[in-house]
């Protein structure tokens, strides 16, 4: 099963026209890497070469704030954000024939009624072909939606499937909302276009280890000075035992997920009705996510974001501390600060550089740096999750309630991928500043990759984020259940 | 950096038998008296050479405290070995094996190769399990076995490698069916590009094969 799974994944590949050729040619594909499992879009190419004005705009005036330049990360990152959301429909599929039994007690449309309204509307209008028109629209008004054309164009397929499902009835569906997904996909082409990228049985896990093997791979393919330079994600991330907790995380929330099932189950008409409401609100708790980029307050002070977190994160009441996340981002932040006095203090030395410029910080370092924070930070906030899932069902304390963990747990969420933007945005910064002498052809590529990695490490703890939501469930279920026995 | 296998461990038994310290010890090359108790699970990660090839051991380390074996149950999943750990100064961790065997055994695969370590023996002065006792206790239930010593490092090394040639073995003679991650093993970049020949699914990676 899995191996055939591999294999469609393969065979996908091969079909894409230009990946391999971009490989051949030597072009950082490492460094361009998109969310794994993604395609590389076509016009990926064409984007590159629009980019330098908009370098160039930024590096003449850095604290310009157009629509077109770096900090258009923010509507991006935000669609993103809406995939990590919709690919979690699919990691936890299946469901138990008792749940199912559940769902016509209580008089529940069937799944397949639904599918069939769904499949009347899907043949009127065409999701895909809508979208992608808008994709191109972006394209044409900046480059940088034009480098993820592809991305919005299949978020926002997911968008309109989704809100239509949404208000077709799902929040009387409970959690069988799940299964009605699965089934509307079949009858709805865009939505299948999305399965299959995010290639459903495949866990989130799964998808990073591939990418790092890929990373490894490459690395083994031609041990040349110029990779070893280049710095790699998926290898950092592993480092920083990121794949790991991400592993036993994903092992946490899907036995928690059958224990869920196993339980209400059991329960009676009555019972599950009592159940309802909580978890309806827990859910509510975990689909949100949507956060205001666009006010965007540059926060440059580390006692605010080390504060904050361990606030918010003081709410989940659980006996570990964000410390790791703290530490690694006030790391990176000095290391800049470091930059910016060395670029200061070249400025006084005037225009006699040349022997300066040797012990000035590489493009090549600050991008090394950029892609090894992101991960680190990563990779520990995964880790955070990770304990958190870990003590939560450990059940040491029970002080908050799992609605109120649920919803500091997403507060931090969206914490930790502002803060994830906004390094990366000030990384980016450096990378310009100090990238002024280098070709376009070299810079560009660096600062890409950097928002890349930012967007998918945003993605990458949303999912993680999600995998939190059975977890509590089962919290919340124990609790309750317990209660009532007493 | 590049590997041919990836073996899976974890590390089992009761809290307080070195855990950790084992896994420290074996990474990091050094012991740590004083250690915070383990929230669930912990990483660790180490090359090694076994017939020439390298191996990367992703090792679990668990919590050893009974109210975390609910949780520390779900990582058992997909191990190719497991180093099941006792005191030898402490009876009753000694006397707990039987549970902790029990339940490796029904939540991981029966493949998987379980090495009995009975840990801190630099403490010969206040022995409590004769090594006798553990060898008959491995002989009886298939296990590999050996006394070793965290702080001093006597045997770490040994522990680790024994249970990976172990497993290498069984790939050799076919025991494991190295395709099934489910078995805890993975294969390399450095494999499967050796091995490119043979599985098409490595393809893409060959210079100048497309355009």
């Amino acid at each position: 099963m899995a191996s055939q799974e591999e294999e469609n994944v393969t065979e996908a590949q091969e079909h894409v026209p230009g990946d391999n050729c971009d490989r051949d040619e030597g072009e950082p594909v490492t460094a361009t890497r998109k969310r794994p499992e993604a395609k590389p879009p076509s016009d990926l190419a064409s984007a590159e070469q629009q980019v330098p004005e908009d370098v160039e705009e930024k590096a003449s005036d850095p604290s310009a704030k157009s629509p077109t330049g770096w900090g258009y990360l923010g509507s991006w990152g935000k669609s993103l954000m809406s995939t990590a959301s919709a690919t979690m429909a699919t990691v936890g599929q299946g469901i138990s024939t008792a749940i199912e039994k559940a769902e016509t007690s209580l008089g529940i449309p069937s799944p397949s009624e639904l599918s069939l309204d769904r499949k009347s509307e899907s043949n009127t209008g065409d999701p895909v072909t809508e979208t992608s028109d808008a994709a191109k629209e972006n394209e044409s008004s900046s480059p940088i939606s034009g480098a993820f054309g592809v991305f919005s164009s299949i978020t926002t397929a997911v968008q309109s499937t989704g809100k239509s499902v949404l208000s077709g009835g799902l929040d009387a569906l409970e959690f069988i909302g799940k299964k009605t997904m699965d089934v509307i996909a079949e009858g709805d082409p865009g939505f299948r276009k999305t399965k299959g990228l995010m290639n459903r049985n495949s866990t989130l896990s799964q998808i990073l280890r591939e990418a790092k093997e890929r990373e490894e791979q490459q690395i083994y393919d031609k041990v040349s000075v110029d990779t070893e330079k280049k710095a790699h994600y998926s290898l950092f991330f592993d480092d920083f035992q990121g794949l790991s907790h991400l592993e036993a995380l994903e092992l946490l929330s899907r036995e928690s997920e059958a224990k869920v099932k196993c339980i209400v189950s059991a329960l009676s008409g009555e019972e599950l009705e009592s159940l309802k409401p909580e978890l309806e609100q827990l859910k509510e708790a975990f689909s949100l996510v949507e956060f205001e980029e666009e006010e965007d307050e540059e926060r440059e002070g580390t006692e605010d974001f080390a504060q904050e977190l361990a606030g918010l994160f003081a709410e989940v009441h659980v006996s570990t501390k964000p410390e790791k996340v703290a530490r690694v981002r006030k790391a990176a932040y000095e290391w800049m600060a470091g930059l910016s006095c060395e670029s200061q203090q070249e400025d006084k030395q005037g225009e006699s550089t040349t022997v300066q410029s040797d012990h000035r910080t590489s493009v090549e370092d600050i991008h090394s740096l950029a892609i090894r924070s992101l991960a680190e930070l990563t990779a520990y906030s995964i880790e955070m999750f990770h304990k958190t899932a870990a003590l939560v069902l450990h059940g040491q304390k029970q002080d908050a309630t799992a609605l109120e963990r649920g919803k500091a747990l997403s507060q931090i969420t969206i914490l930790l991928c502002k803060e994830l933007s906004s390094l990366s945005k000030q990384i980016t910064t450096h990378l310009t500043a100090a990238g002024v002498k280098e070709k376009s052809d070299v810079l560009n590529p660096l600062i890409t990759a950097v928002f890349l990695e930012a967007s998918n490490s945003a993605s990458y703890l949303q999912d993680a984020f999600q995998l939190l939501l059975p977890v509590l469930q089962l919290s919340y279920v124990q609790t309750h259940t317990e209660l009532a026995e007493q | 950096m590049a590997y041919a296998y990836l073996f899976k461990y974890i590390i089992i038994g009761d809290t307080g038998v070195g855990k950790s310290c084992l896994l420290l010890q074996f990474t990091d090359k050094r012991f740590q008296p004083v250690h915070d108790l383990t929230i669930g699970v912990e990483f660790g990660a180490r090359m090694i050479t076994i017939d020439g090839k390298q191996i990367k051991l992703q090792i679990w380390d668990t919590a050893g405290q009974e109210s975390f074996r609910s949780i520390t149950r779900s990582y058992y999943r997909g191990a190719a070995g497991a180093l099941l750990v006792y005191d030898i100064t402490r009876r009753d961790t000694f006397n707990h094996l039987t549970t902790w065997l029990e339940d490796a055994r029904q939540h991981s695969n029966s493949n998987m190769v379980i090495m009995l370590i009975g840990n801190k023996s630099d403490l010969e002065s206040r022995r409590e399990v004769k090594k006798e006792e553990g060898e008959a206790f491995a002989r009886e239930h298939g296990l590999i076995f050996m006394e070793t010593s965290a702080k001093t490092a006597s045997n770490v090394e040994e522990a680790f490698i024994n249970t990976a040639k172990e497993i290498y073995e069984k790939i050799q003679e076919g025991v494991f069916d190295i395709n099934n991650e489910a078995n805890g093993i993975k294969i390399g970049p450095q494999h499967a590009a050796t091995n490119a020949s043979l599985s098409g699914n490595q393809g893409g990676h060959t210079s100048g094969g497309c355009c």
